[in-house]
């Protein structure tokens, strides 16, 4: 690898770059601010992320490639979930500048540490080297830590960030461990030529199942799957709420990615996951310790977040369930399981930030977080009232919301692939039941049961509508127009492969 | 003679995290842990990797272990306080760690490690790890600065005084 490798490398690494030199500038342009002002630092990083999109949706991705000596890989898979990285960032930005928990604070840097997680998740998105991987979970993780932290004075968020620390150390720890031994036995740390070891079939059925569970703690942690989902509860009703909003799609959305890339590349038979005649490795069934996975993630989110009365917590647990309606697609994890979980990423960052941003301004407004003193909101504060309701009927997968054609194309994937998966689709749509329970816990109390009629009526200010509809709107009408999205998720399973 | 000196090393390094584990003094318990820093630094010495042994005692034995005693030196209350460590659930913990160790042995062992290596004649490291490091580690050696200045303006944003 000589310097013009180095410089060609650079030319397909401008999205990154354009971040760091943003985030500088962020850090920079925020020492001369006072504490007062210091929020223009935020208009700087959502402009700066705007601009880094518009990179993104330029970005030359026909044919994949991977650059710094097969470190990373500039493929559409990659590309696809940095979009929705950068875009939860900008949405997660715009909602933190209304939030009360932030104001009266030094909040410059506040907005340094979402970009360099944003960063972070960019690289995790598109590592394909043992190392490259681990630095970037970390990246995500300590930032994820400190954000979580950022509400200093207050117990919560120090219990929140300590929790989340104690947790993310054990598990990439654990994570490390298995790594150790995949570089041992296989004496390559890219994921490719670890694919071409494995293959080999040399490695007994015992080792790899060992590795496989090492593993999959440390990505596990990252998605919030059970049973790594212990810090989850704890850590989303403690960190600021915007953050926790973020938290539950952006890292998912990436660690979901990691997960994808890893397996179906390393942990598959061909070794080529953009062919149709892909198939998993043989002497290790991950296809099935992935599926009991996901069972438990749905089965335990959904009942105990039937259970919550606090609506950070509920979504806290509902966000479990969802990784756990993601992880079907990995199961299959062919070309229709892929995309369907990329357009599940999508959707459920619109639902999810939707319903977490509106649970921000019940609480920047009324002072409250408790699903019963959502009683007689949708007379009180009927938009409000009426953008929930579709976030909560999107979140649930009731026709005819974004949520709905998600899961479809998730429940579609699993049965497609064939009778054996049959029985997980089923446990999913069982779920959904679940779930609908406590999704229609809080119409229900917006619409139903003895209503208080106020005399005046509550509105968002203007900026938080906006926000709010533009999150609202593709659940409602993405699939109407035709779905672009969905095509689009289509063409995004393209990975690199050497 | 240099399996004796790696059998004396092995014993160093488990008997001092021995005594890191079951001490009830945490002042002894991180003077015990220098001399499991110190045998990690001695395998790699037996493994070539004498880059790699340096780091070792110089981020552990010469940072973290500092750090460590003066995070112990400079806690709140250190007098009254009880600077004691004890091992509650014995019992359980035990039954647990045999379990994993049971499953990672019977997993591990039977795998013809030694086999797949080949010996090799001591080479000097430094140079060649510096070379790797800005060519073909070049952008995970960028990565971890900004990773690392992230962290410091967390930190420092952490601890600081609002103002």
């Amino acid at each position: 690898m000589n310097l013009n490798q180095i410089m060609t490398d650079l030319s397909y690494f401008i999205p990154e770059m354009m971040l760091t030199v943003i985030l500088l500038m962020v850090i920079v342009f925020d020492l001369f601010q006072k504490a007062e002002t210091s929020i223009r630092a935020g208009y700087l990083a959502l402009g700066g992320l705007a601009l880094v999109t518009l990179s993104l949706v330029g970005q030359d991705v026909s044919t994949p490639t991977g650059i710094f000596s097969n470190m990373l890989a500039v493929d559409g898979f990659g590309r696809y979930i940095k979009l929705v990285v950068t875009i939860g960032a900008m949405l997660v930005m715009w909602m933190s500048f209304n939030s009360n928990e932030l104001k009266e604070r030094r909040v410059g840097e506040y907005y340094v540490l979402i970009l360099t997680l944003v960063l972070g998740m960019f690289f995790l998105a598109s590592a394909t080297h043992l190392l490259s991987i681990y630095i970037a979970l970390e990246m995500v993780s300590i930032m994820s830590y400190l954000l979580s932290g950022y509400l200093k004075e207050q117990m919560r968020s120090n219990e929140a960030s300590i929790k989340y620390v104690v947790f993310g150390a054990f598990s990439s720890g654990i994570l490390l461990y298995g790594f150790s031994l995949l570089y041992g036995l296989t004496g390559s740390a890219d994921i490719v030529e670890i694919q071409a070891a494995l293959a080999a079939g040399t490695i007994s059925p015992a080792l790899m199942l060992l590795i496989l569970v090492l593993v999959l703690v440390g990505f596990g942690y990252k998605i919030a799957a059970v049973p790594f989902h212990f810090w989850t509860p704890d850590v989303y009703e403690g960190a600021p709420a915007p953050i926790t909003a973020f938290l539950s799609v952006a890292p998912k959305a990436a660690g979901f990615a990691i997960i994808i890339r890893f397996f179906n590349v390393a942990f598959s038979n061909a070794g080529n996951p953009n062919l149709e005649a892909w198939t998993a490795l043989e002497n290790m069934n991950w296809q099935a310790v992935i599926g009991v996975l996901s069972v438990l993630s749905m089965t335990v989110g959904n009942v105990v977040a039937l259970q919550q009365t606090n609506i950070k917590r509920m979504l806290a647990y509902s966000s479990i369930a969802h990784a756990g309606y993601m992880l079907l697609g990995v199961v299959v994890a062919d070309q229709t399981g892929i995309a369907a979980i990329l357009y599940y990423a999508a959707i459920y960052m619109l639902m999810n930030l939707g319903a977490f941003f509106v649970a921000i301004h019940i609480k920047n407004a009324f002072d409250t977080e408790d699903i019963e003193d959502y009683q007689s909101l949708g007379y009180k504060a009927p938009v409000l009232g009426v953008l929930m309701a579709i976030f909560m009927f999107s979140l649930t997968g009731l026709p005819p919301t974004g949520g709905f054609v998600a899961k479809f194309y998730l429940f579609r994937a699993l049965i497609e692939y064939g009778d054996q998966y049959f029985w997980l689709a089923l446990i999913g749509l069982v779920n959904g039941v679940i779930s609908l329970y406590y999704y229609m816990r809080v119409v229900k109390a917006m619409y139903f049961g003895k209503m208080e009629l106020p005399g005046s009526v509550h509105n968002a200010p203007l900026n938080v509508t906006i926000l709010l509809v533009i999150l609202a709107l593709p659940l409602l009408f993405g699939w109407m127009i035709g779905d672009p999205l969905s095509a689009y998720a289509q063409d995004a399973v393209q990975f690199f492969i050497k | 003679m240099a399996d004796f000196i790696f059998w004396i090393i092995w014993a160093l390094i488990v008997a001092s995290a021995a005594l890191v584990a079951f001490g009830n003094n945490l002042i002894h318990s991180v003077f015990a842990l220098m001399g499991t820093f110190l045998g990690v630094a001695g395998i790699y010495i037996f493994l070539n990797a004498d880059f790699l042994a340096v780091t070792q005692i110089v981020v552990y034995v010469g940072g973290i272990l500092v750090l460590l005693v003066f995070g112990i030196m400079l806690t709140n209350k250190i007098s009254s306080a009880q600077i004691s460590q004890s091992s509650v659930q014995k019992w359980l913990g035990l039954i647990v760690v045999l379990g994993v160790l049971t499953i990672i042995l019977t997993a591990v062992l039977p795998h013809d490690w030694v086999g797949s290596i080949t010996p090799m004649a001591f080479n000097e490291t430094v140079a060649g790890i510096g070379k790797l490091l800005f060519t073909e580690y070049l952008i995970l050696f960028e990565i971890a600065s900004v990773l690392l200045l992230g962290a410091l303006i967390g930190a420092a944003t952490l601890a600081r005084k609002e103002l």
